[in-house]
């Protein structure tokens, strides 16, 4: 805590595999996460099927702030759990954070 | 420049807003989103009566997100306001990350850095 950075991580994954991440990451330690329903594309520039383009695809953004030390781990749990192995699988962004403040009790650090 | 994210209650949104604008920092993008903290959720009734089933679990939490763009000077005094305006004491009040922003731009003047958000 408080030495180390902090690294913001920003998931954008398939809607129907968020809870197995979810569940993955509970068990290897990182609870804490905040979801929000996003819409977007790829590469492909969304999916055509048929004659029906759709443009932007429902996913999901997870949002997870680990220590630096905890960042590997947490990718890979997020990398593996969220792999179909096909194209929209998503991506993994992550970020730097300079500080972090409970408001609970006013102290600083995840 | 510094990119405030908080996660609050919702209900605690009108308040912040008018504490925010007080201290002169009016502009803010919310989004509405769910999660969960340390606590895993909300567990019911109670967590010392803990079951393991997802059924008494409520496992996201909705809440609400905001997103301040906010020169580095008056990093401090919003991390300040919306603390006390949001502390209830209780588990679920939120928290507060600042990251770093490299750039800004105001799309209808094409000002950039801290001019785009003063």
């Amino acid at each position: 805590m408080g030495c180390s950075g902090m690294k913001m991580i920003r998931a954008v994954i398939r809607p129907e595999t968020v809870d197995k991440v979810a569940d993955a990451l509970e068990a290897g330690g990182f609870v804490a996460l905040t979801r929000m329903d996003v819409f977007g594309r790829g590469k492909q520039k969304g999916i055509k099927v048929g004659n029906v383009v759709y443009d932007n695809l429902p996913k999901s953004m997870l949002m997870i702030v680990v220590d630096d030390g905890n960042l590997e781990p947490a990718v890979k749990i997020i990398e593996e759990s969220a792999r179909t192995g096909n194209i929209g699988d998503g991506k993994i962004f992550v970020t730097p954070v300079d500080e972090a403040y409970t408001i609970r009790t006013g102290t600083r650090g995840l | 420049m510094k990119e405030v994210l908080s996660i609050l209650q919702m209900n605690k949104m009108d308040a912040t807003k008018d504490a925010l604008e007080v201290i002169g920092i009016p502009a803010i993008t919310a989004y509405k989103v769910t999660g969960r903290g340390k606590q895993k959720g909300l567990q019911i009734p109670s967590p010392s009566q803990l079951d393991q089933s997802d059924k008494k679990r409520m496992k996201y939490l909705p809440k609400r997100m905001i997103s301040l763009m906010v020169e580095d000077e008056f990093v401090p005094a919003v991390v300040a306001v919306i603390t006390k305006v949001n502390r209830t004491g209780n588990f679920g009040d939120g928290r507060i990350f600042v990251c770093p922003v490299d750039e800004a731009v105001r799309i209808r003047t094409g000002a950039r850095g801290n001019e785009a958000i003063s």
